[in-house]
């Protein structure tokens, strides 16, 4: 790849010191960056950087709300990180999503008035099944008819968020709401237990760590796991060895789809409290980020996620605390995107000058 | 009705307890800070619309009090755990007036409420009511009712149309009336309706603009969108348009017929030096013609002279409460009678109203 007289080089072997370095230089340099843009809009960038990562942390109120935006982007990002490393790429995370969280729905709007301690697991368990069917889809397209799953899943999420809309307007519609496109809310058993008290942090956050652990097993310690990866670094050899690549699909959209509707689930039996619109609010694409951020490892992941969260609850906090305009945190979080995978991308290659190409 | 109120019963004995617990709001305020002020929208504030109003009826709140408040203004936060978390985080803060700008947040501001007793909100549109939470709401029907002669004084096909957010009642309350006001003086005019399920989507309210354009209406209201969209595009077609809450003349300098424009200032003034002497009381807020708050203006130079007259006289009778839009005898969309002859609907049927009268030929999503 050229770029005006200089050439990226990939490194023979990556720096172990500078991937720890790159990832906090790029931190600190967008916050720079942003710093500046504050400054040049008249506010405070002191009150700014407080508000949008200082405070996060350090509020127990706060910190619990990073913790239940987190949860979400840590199931699904864990799932998907799956497929991505045997080179599946589903970025229908999204759709998957919803129709987790319309399958768990379907208990507490078909029955609203039910009651048990079995209610939120049932819904939790319906949920990961509405992802995997959402997810089959596109398995079949790729393995009967060689169609991308990147186009396929995409696709699938414009459906969901259709069928959604369909349900909300229509048949799933709450009949005492004023004819707002959303159902009934859930009753109480229809909702997740808490796991701190005056925090809206729920029993999902413990699940997603468990499926995180799950995952590094899976990837670490499990002869699947292995054939996943090998499928994605050298398809070649992997058909030598026998390792089947239909196999590899199947397993790599299942997963994901199974996380991605478990959060679903998880999100309108936890701070929704009920099937609406606004529950497609992203949470599959930021995911995407999220595991490549982690460097589609679990442990990588986890940080990932908590990093994302801070920088959503972070973001919002600067709105109300410092008067930043939302234009200006959606900025923030782009630029320090952008000056990872710079980071990333340095890390893994390096620039070269070419003979003559200052001419050029 | 009753039946939501017994199915939400959990938040009214709350607010009972609320209540029970003779906790008055802002008096515990210190001495000498700023009372914080804090106003959530759905949808950017922008140039025009319903976030706009709200958003500009703070500014004369701010050159009279000056030093003594302090306003932050939130937009474009979707209805949700997003909303519940930042309505929490501006109190947080110190904020100790809320102004909650959507039907949406309601659940969320009442946790607000119900937890902070010294601070009072106030909810756009819902129907919860607590000591410190005001539901409020424009009698835009007074507005659209007159806005209604005027479309059927100068549509050439009868066929009038509407662009509507939500099918919630108070726009069909809002469309009704539109429909009433236009039979007061063609009787034999035709009203379509689409709902585009959005505040705030140029694109489909463009789309659903140009649909009732091609099927023949000229006259178009746009109801509760946030954006110009189906004002410009009527101004293209060459259709009449009106729209709610602050003027959009300009998207349509020839073909605007009138603005039902709401003014908040009144109203905010009012509760924010309720709050501030602690006689703040949570009530619902039904606000009109009589208290400034609903303003017809820029009405259309086309409008013929005799209806113009009739319309300021109309405007008159309703603000001093001798003319009731809704007085019967009024038929629903199926015939069956709504309101019996010398009848008129109360304000309860009105924030309730989940029918068409006749006259409007699509139906009411249900």
């Amino acid at each position: 790849m050229r770029l005006g007289g200089f050439r990226l080089a990939r490194r023979d072997r990556a720096s172990r010191k500078l991937a720890v370095v790159a990832p906090i230089a790029a931190l600190l340099l967008s916050i720079a960056l942003n710093l500046a843009l504050y400054v040049a809009m008249g506010r405070n960038p002191v009150a700014v950087f407080h508000a949008m990562l200082i405070e996060p942390v350090t509020s127990w109120s706060s910190f619990s709300e990073v913790l239940l935006k987190m949860t979400p982007l840590l199931l699904i990002a864990q799932g998907l990180a799956i497929g991505f490393r045997a080179k599946v790429i589903n970025i229908g995370a999204e759709g998957q999503f919803i129709l987790g969280a319309i399958f768990a729905s379907a208990i507490p709007v078909w029955f609203p008035q039910v009651t048990g301690a079995w209610v939120w697991p049932s819904m939790i368990a319906l949920g990961g099944i509405g992802g995997m069917l959402w997810a089959i889809v596109p398995a079949i397209w790729r393995v009967r008819l060689n169609a991308s799953e990147i186009l396929v899943t995409l696709m699938m999420s414009l459906i969901a968020a259709q069928l959604l809309n369909f349900l909300l307007v229509g048949p799933w519609k709450d009949p005492m709401g004023f004819n707002f496109p959303q159902s009934v809310i859930f009753p109480l058993d229809a909702t997740l237990p808490l796991l701190f008290p005056g925090t809206r942090v729920n029993v999902a956050l413990a699940i997603a760590l468990i499926w995180s652990v799950v995952c590094w097993f899976h990837i670490q310690r499990s002869f699947q796991g292995y054939q996943l990866i090998v499928g994605g670094l050298a398809p070649q050899a992997a058909g030598y060895a026998g390792y089947s690549q239909s196999r590899a699909i199947w397993m790599s959209l299942l997963i994901g789809g199974l996380a991605a509707g478990l959060a679903g689930a998880a999100e309108v039996a936890g701070p929704v409290g009920q099937l609406q619109r606004s529950i497609a609010s992203g949470y599959g694409y930021s995911a995407i980020i999220v595991a490549y951020l982690g460097g589609l490892h679990p442990v990588g992941i986890v940080f990932s996620s908590l990093l994302i969260a801070i920088l959503y609850i972070g973001g919002d906090n600067a709105m109300v605390s410092a008067g930043l305009p939302i234009a200006a945190v959606r900025v923030f979080q782009g630029s320090l995107l952008v000056c990872y995978l710079a980071a990333i991308t340095l890390v893994r290659f390096r620039l070269i000058r070419e003979p003559g190409g200052l001419r050029a | 009705m009753t039946s939501t109120l017994n199915r939400r019963g959990f938040l009214q004995t709350t607010a009972a307890a609320t209540l029970g617990a003779g906790l008055l709001p802002g008096i515990a305020r210190a001495q000498g800070e700023p009372l914080g002020v804090a106003l959530i929208v759905p949808s950017p504030f922008g140039d025009v619309g319903w976030s706009h109003a709200l958003a500009a009826a703070l500014e004369p709140i701010k050159a009279e009090y000056g030093d003594r408040i302090k306003v932050t203004k939130l937009e474009n936060i979707p209805e949700g755990p997003d909303a519940d978390r930042i309505m929490n985080k501006a109190v947080a803060d110190g904020n100790k007036f809320l102004i909650a700008g959507s039907f949406g947040y309601q659940n969320g501001a009442m946790q607000v409420a119900r937890r902070n007793p010294d601070v009072s909100v106030l909810h756009a549109s819902g129907f919860m009511v607590a000591p410190n939470f005001t539901p409020f709401a424009a009698r835009n029907y007074q507005g659209t009712y007159l806005m209604g002669m005027a479309a059927a004084a100068v549509s050439k096909t009868g066929k009038l149309g509407s662009v509507s957010a939500f099918a919630i009642p108070e726009l069909v309350s809002s469309i009704n009336a539109f429909v009433l006001g236009a039979q007061a003086v063609n009787p034999d005019v035709e009203v379509s309706v689409v709902w585009v399920n959005s505040w705030f989507d140029p694109a489909k309210e463009q789309e659903a603009a140009r649909a009732l354009l091609s099927q023949g209406c000229d006259v178009i209201y746009s109801n509760a969108q946030d954006t110009p969209s189906v004002v410009s595009v009527c101004e293209e077609a060459g259709a009449y348009v009106f729209n709610l809450n602050s003027s959009m003349v300009k998207y349509a300098p020839t073909k605007y017929l009138g603005c039902v424009a709401t003014d908040w200032t009144p109203f905010f003034l009012q509760s924010i030096k309720a709050h501030l002497d602690g006689s703040f009381e949570g009530h619902t807020a039904y606000l009109g013609l009589a208290e400034g708050v609903i303003k017809p203006m820029d009405w259309n130079a086309d409008i013929p002279a005799d209806v113009m007259t009739r319309i300021t006289e109309t405007q008159a009778q309703l603000a001093d409460g001798s003319f009731h839009v809704f007085t019967g005898p009024i038929a629903r969309q199926d015939g069956r009678e709504a309101v019996a002859e010398g009848a008129a609907l109360g304000d309860e049927d009105i924030v309730a109203m989940d029918w068409h009268v006749a006259g409007v030929t699509t139906p009411l999503p249900n």
